[in-house]
C-alpha cells in the first residue's frame, strides 16, 4: 500500500510539468498544475508519515532495468526529511497558486509551474536516494533547477553575477561531496554497503570522508565562511522559491551531513564535534549580526538562515562530542534537537519568506524603511508573521523554543562527562546560543516593529490591502504548525526519539525531553486562560493621538527607522561590520556653509574580502599569465604544434 | 497540600511586589534627605490606573493592547518557577531555568513591539535600547544559572535550591561567588535599575524602560507597572533562593512556614536596603558603557562555568 503510494507520488510529481506544458493554451486548466502538485504532495506527506512514525520502509529499485545503480529507499531518516519537504512545500504551493498567477504571466508562469515540481522532486530524490549515483543525480539537479527558478525573475547583469557565484560555489561543494563518495570505493554503489565498509576504514580515511562531507554539505547549508552565495541567491528568487530554498533546500545538506557523519561513519574523534561546534557558533553569530544591519527583508531573512543553520550545527556538533565520549543518551538528545530545529526552521522560515512575498504583493517593496503600519491593513498576514517571528526568536510556546531548549539541555549534560574539554566547551556554547537568541530577538523586534507596527512610511505601505485567500491560507497553515509544535512537541519528539535510536545504537531519548513536552501544554493553558481573562476584564479603549511632547504635527518620518533601531547594536559590534564611510562636503573650502553634503556608508564584510580576495586574485593573475600563450598569431600556434610534436617524438623514443 | 502551598507562594509574590517597590522608593527618599511617599503608594497607583480608561494611539494595532497582557502573564508564569518559602515551586521541570530566561524574553519582546506600535520616536528609541541591553544580558544570565545548575548537578531551579540548602555557608565555592555577582549585575540590567536604567527619570532622552511605556496609560500601564514590580521581587527572590536559601521551611508546618516567611522578609529587606544605597550613591551609566557593565557580568559567568569543570 505504502509502496504503491510512494510510486504514484513520484509519478504524479513527474507528471505535473508535462500537464503544465500540455495544458498551457487551455485557460480553463489554469488551476490544474497547483492542484495536481498539492495532491501529489499530500500523498508524499502520507507516505512520509507512515515511514517516520510507523517505520515502514519503501524502496524503488531501477538498477535491474537500467545499466546504472539507481535506487530509492525510505528509511526513518529519509522519511523524516521527506515529511519535512512535502509538508512544508504543501502550504507553499497553496500560497503560490495565487501568488504566481498574480505576478507572472505567459511563458514565465508555465515555466514556474513546470520547474517547481521538478525542483521539489530533485530534493525528494536527494533525501530518498539509497545509491551514490541517485544521490548525486538529485544533488546536481537541485542546484540546476533552483538556479533556473531564480533566472525566471529576470537576468540582469547583477542577477547573473549572483547566480554565477551560486553555481560556482555549489559545484565546488558538489565536488567535495563526490570526493566523499569516491573515498568509499570499491563499495560506493549503495548506502548499505557504504555503511558496512565504513567500519573497516582506517582512521585517516574516515577523517578524509568526514572533512569532505563537512565542506561539501557545509557549502550547501551555508555555513560561514562558505555562505557567500546564500545572501546573494535567496533574495533574488521569487518569494515562494526563496521559501523552498531557505526552508527546505538547506535541510537536504543537513540530511547529507547526518547521513555521512552519523549513519555511515557513526561519529568519530571528538575534534570532529568541536569543529562542527565552532562552525555553528561562528555561523550563528555572524549570520544574526549581518541580519541586524540589513534593511532589505529578504536579504535579512537569508542571513537568518545562516544563523539557524549555525544553531542546527551547534546541536550536531554537541551530538558528535557526546558520541565520541560514549554518552549516547545525550548524543540522542542533541541530535534530536538538531533535527527538530531543521523541521522548525523549515516551517517558520518558509512562513517568513511567504510573508515577505505577501508584503511585496501588497506594498510593492521589501525595503523596511518604506514599510510600517501593515498590521492594521493585513491582519492575518501580520498575525502569521508575528507567530513566525516569535518562533524564530525561540520564545516559549512557539516551535523554535523546543529545539533550542533541548540543545541547551544537552549542553548542560556535558558537565557530567569525564572529558574536561567537553565539560568546559559545551556549557560555554550555551552562552553563545543565548547571545544568538538575544540578537535574533532584537532583529525580529526590528523587523516586525518597523514593517507591521506604527505608521506607514510610504504611500504604498499606507494603501496596502490584505492578500488573497489562498495566500492567507498557506501562511495560516504554517503559522498553526509553529504553535502546535511549540505547545505539543511530543508529537514530533517521539518519532525523532525512535529515529535517533536507530542512528545511534544504544541511545534513548532522555526523560528531560519528555518533561519539557509535559509542562508546555500546561503553561500554554495557563497563559491562554490568563490572557483571555485579562482581555475580557479590560474595558473600552479610547482612541487618542500619539504623544508628541505637546506639539502638533507628528508624522511618520519621526518614527524610529530600521537603521536607527539597529544602531546601538551595530555600534557595539562595530568590529564585525567595518563600514566604509565617505563624507563629501561641497565646496570643500566652506565646511560651515556647504552647498551639498553627501554621505555614503557601505557595510563591508572584511573577512569575506580577506578570505576570498587572495584566492580570486591568484586565479585571475594565473589566467592573465596563461593568456600570454594565446597571442592570436598563427605562426606562434604552428610553433606550439611543432614543439608538441617534437616533445611527443622524444617521449616515444625514450619511454 | 504542597500544591496549594506553592500556589500561595506565587500569590504572595504577586501581592507583595508593589510593596517592595514602595519600600525602595521610601528608603531612597530618606537616604536622599527627602520625606518620600508612603510605602503603600504603588498599590494606590495601581488601583487608580485600573480605574482609568485605556488611551490607545489611533495608529496602533492589536499588538499595542496585547503587549502588556503578554508581559504580565509571562512574568506571572516565571514567578511560579521560583521557590520562596520552601524548596519547591509551583512549576518545576528539568531545564526550567532556560524556560525562565526565555519567558522573560517573551514578555520583553512583546513590550518592545508594543512600544514601537505607538508610532512616536520615543517608543522606538526605548525598544532599540532595551534590545541592546537585553541582548547582552541574556548570555550571562543563562551562563550564571547554568554554572549553579552544574554545581548542584540538577537541571531545575527547585533542585538547585534544595542542593544549596543542604550545603553549609562555608562550603561555598568560587563558582557561587562568581555566579552571584554575575547574576546580581544581570538582575540590575534585567529590572532596569540604576546604573543601567533609571526607573524614575523624567528625561525622555535617557530613558529605556520608561520610553517604551511612554504611550501607555490606564489598565495597560497598570499591568506593565505591576509586571515590572513582580519581576523585581522575583529576581530578588531568585537570588535569595539560589545563593542564601537557608531558613527555608523544611516541612510544611505552620511554625516552619512562619519562620521561613519572616526570614524571607528579612532577606528581601536587606536586598532592598542594598539596592536603595546603590541607587542613591551611583550615577546612571552612559548608554554605551552598559555593554562594558554587562561584559563584566559575562566574563564572571564564563569564569563560573569554567570553574565548575575545573573544581570537580
Amino acid at each position: 500500500m505504502t509502496q504503491v503510494a510512494f510510486n504514484s507520488f513520484l509519478v504524479a510529481m513527474l507528471s505535473v510539468p508535462m500537464v503544465t506544458l500540455i495544458s498551457r493554451r487551455w485557460t480553463k486548466a489554469r488551476a490544474l498544475p497547483p492542484v495536481l502538485l498539492m495532491g501529489s504532495l499530500a500523498v508524499g506527506v502520507a507516505v512520509a508519515a507512515v515511514g517516520f512514525w510507523g517505520g515502514q520502509r519503501v524502496t524503488v529499485d531501477v538498477s535491474q532495468v537500467a545499466s546504472f545503480s539507481f535506487a530509492l529507499s525510505v528509511d526513518r531518516l529519509s522519511a523524516f526529511f521527506l515529511l519535512l519537504i512535502c509538508s512544508v512545500a504543501l502550504p507553499v504551493v497553496l500560497f503560490s497558486s495565487s501568488y504566481i498567477p498574480r505576478h507572472y504571466a505567459g511563458a514565465r508562469r508555465h515555466w514556474l509551474w513546470a520547474l517547481l515540481p521538478l525542483f521539489l522532486l530533485s530534493m525528494v530524490l536527494v533525501v530518498t536516494a539509497s545509491t551514490a549515483f541517485a544521490f548525486l543525480f538529485g544533488w546536481e539537479l537541485m542546484t540546476l533547477f533552483s538556479a533556473s527558478l531564480i533566472l525566471i525573475d529576470g537576468d540582469s547583469e547583477q542577477r547573473r553575477h549572483s547566480i554565477f557565484i551560486y553555481l560556482l560555489m555549489m559545484h565546488a561543494g558538489a565536488a567535495a561531496v563526490i570526493g566523499a563518495f569516491l573515498l568509499f570505493l570499491p563499495h560506493s554503489s549503495d548506502f548499505a554497503q557504504m555503511r558496512a565498509s565504513a567500519t573497516l576504514m582506517p582512521p585517516p580515511l574516515r577523517t578524509a570522508v568526514f572533512l569532505l562531507a563537512f565542506v561539501g554539505f557545509g557549502t550547501k547549508a551555508g555555513i560561514v565562511p562558505l555562505h557567500l552565495w546564500l545572501p546573494r541567491a535567496h533574495p533574488i528568487a521569487p518569494s515562494p522559491v526563496s521559501a523552498l530554498m531557505s526552508g527546505i533546500m538547506l535541510k537536504t545538506a543537513i540530511y547529507g551531513f547526518v547521513r555521512f557523519a552519523f549513519d555511515f561513519l557513526g561519529g568519530g574523534p571528538s575534534w570532529w564535534g568541536y569543529l562542527v561546534l565552532l562552525t555553528g557558533c561562528v555561523s550563528g553569530l555572524l549570520g544574526v549580526l549581518y541580519a541586524i544591519s540589513e534593511h532589505d527583508l529578504k536579504r535579512l531573512l537569508a542571513y537568518h538562515s545562516v544563523e539557524n543553520i549555525g544553531i542546527i550545527y551547534l546541536g550536531l556538533g554537541s551530538a558528535l562530542v557526546f558520541t565520541a565520549n560514549h554518552a549516547s543518551i545525550w548524543a540522542a538528545a542533541a541530535l534530536t534537537a538538531a533535527l527538530l530545529h531543521c523541521l522548525n526552521h523549515a516551517i517558520f522560515k518558509s512562513l517568513l519568506f511567504l510573508g515577505a512575498g505577501a508584503i511585496s504583493d501588497a506594498a510593492h517593496t521589501l525595503d523596511l524603511e518604506e514599510l510600517g503600519g501593515l498590521q492594521k491593513r493585513m491582519r492575518l498576514t501580520g498575525a502569521a508573521f508575528l507567530i513566525a517571528c516569535c518562533s524564530i526568536v525561540g520564545l516559549p510556546l512557539f516551535n523554535g523554543f523546543v529545539s533550542e531548549c533541548l540543545t541547551f539541555r544537552s549542553f548542560l549534560a556535558a558537565s557530567e562527562m569525564t572529558s574536561l574539554s567537553a565539560a568546559i566547551v559545551l556549557p560555554l556554547a550555551a552562552g553563545v546560543l543565548a547571545l544568538i537568541g538575544g540578537l535574533a530577538a532584537a532583529c525580529f523586534a526590528k523587523v516586525y516593529g518597523v514593517a507591521f507596527l506604527g505608521r506607514p512610511r510610504s504611500r504604498e505601505a499606507g494603501s496596502a490591502n490584505e492578500v488573497s485567500l489562498p495566500m492567507q491560507a498557506g501562511m495560516g497553515v504554517l503559522a498553526t504548525a509553529c504553535v502546535v509544535i511549540g505547545i505539543f512537541p511530543g508529537l514530533v519528539l517521539r518519532g525523532l526519539g525512535t529515529l535517533t535510536e536507530e542512528l545511534l545504537p544504544g541511545a534513548a531519548l532522555p526523560p528531560a525531553a519528555a518533561s519539557l513536552s509535559g509542562v508546555l501544554p500546561w503553561i500554554a493553558l495557563f497563559v491562554l486562560v490568563l490572557v483571555a481573562g485579562i482581555a475580557a476584564f479590560k474595558r473600552a479603549k479610547k482612541l487618542t493621538a500619539t504623544w508628541a511632547c505637546g506639539l502638533p504635527g507628528l508624522d511618520q518620518r519621526m518614527q524610529y527607522t530600521s537603521t536607527a533601531f539597529s544602531k546601538p547594536l551595530r555600534r557595539v559590534f562595530s568590529q564585525v561590520y567595518k563600514a566604509d564611510r565617505t563624507l563629501d562636503v561641497l565646496p570643500a573650502d566652506q565646511p560651515y556653509f556647504p552647498a551639498s553634503i553627501s554621505y555614503r556608508s557601505v557595510r563591508t564584510t572584511s573577512f569575506e574580502k580577506s578570505l576570498y580576495r587572495p584566492g580570486v586574485d591568484a586565479i585571475v593573475t594565473a589566467a592573465n599569465r596563461l593568456r600570454q600563450l594565446q597571442t592570436g598569431n598563427i605562426q606562434i600556434y604552428l610553433l606550439y604544434i611543432f614543439a608538441a610534436l617534437i616533445a611527443l617524438l622524444m617521449f616515444m623514443r625514450w619511454a | 497540600m504542597t500544591l496549594a502551598m506553592n500556589a500561595l507562594q506565587v500569590l504572595l509574590l504577586i501581592l507583595l511586589a508593589p510593596l517592595v517597590r514602595g519600600v525602595i522608593a521610601r528608603l531612597k527618599a530618606r537616604i536622599q534627605n527627602r520625606q518620600g511617599a508612603r510605602v503603600w503608594r504603588p498599590y494606590a497607583d495601581l488601583l487608580k490606573l485600573f480605574r482609568k480608561e485605556d488611551l490607545v494611539p489611533a495608529s496602533a494595532s492589536f499588538v499595542f493592547r496585547l503587549a502588556p497582557i503578554v508581559l504580565f502573564t509571562s512574568t506571572l508564569v516565571v514567578a511560579a518557577f521560583v521557590p520562596l518559602l520552601h524548596g519547591s515551586a509551583l512549576l518545576g521541570v528539568t531545564g526550567d531555568f532556560v524556560l525562565l530566561v526565555y519567558l522573560l524574553a517573551l514578555g520583553r519582546f512583546f513590550l518592545m513591539l508594543g512600544a514601537m506600535d505607538g508610532g512616536s520616536s520615543f517608543g522606538g528609541m526605548g525598544a532599540s535600547r532595551e534590545a541592546l541591553v537585553s541582548t547582552l544580558a541574556e548570555a550571562p544570565f543563562l551562563l550564571a544559572l547554568m554554572s549553579v545548575a552544574i554545581a548542584a548537578r540538577t537541571g531545575s531551579i527547585a533542585g538547585m535550591v534544595q542542593w544549596t540548602v543542604g550545603q553549609s555557608f562555608f562550603q561555598f565555592s568560587a563558582v557561587h561567588a562568581l555566579a552571584f555577582v554575575a547574576l546580581a549585575l544581570v538582575a540590575i540590567a534585567e529590572t532596569g535599575r540604576i546604573p543601567v536604567d533609571n526607573p524614575t527619570t523624567h528625561l525622555e532622552l535617557t530613558m529605556i524602560h520608561e520610553a517604551m511605556v511612554l504611550e501607555y496609560s490606564g489598565p495597560s500601564l497598570a499591568l506593565i507597572e505591576w509586571a515590572s514590580a513582580i519581576k523585581l521581587t522575583m529576581v530578588m527572590a531568585l537570588l535569595i533562593a539560589l545563593f542564601v536559601p537557608w531558613g527555608m521551611a523544611s516541612s510544611l508546618s505552620a511554625l516552619a512556614l512562619a519562620v521561613a516567611s519572616l526570614v524571607l522578609l528579612l532577606k528581601i529587606a536587606a536586598l532592598v536596603l542594598a539596592l536603595a544605597l546603590v541607587e542613591s550613591s551611583v550615577a546612571k551609566l552612559r548608554m554605551y558603557l552598559v555593554p562594558d557593565f554587562l561584559g563584566v557580568a559575562s566574563a564572571l559567568a564564563i569564569l563560573a562555568v569554567v570553574f565548575t569543570a575545573l573544581m570537580r
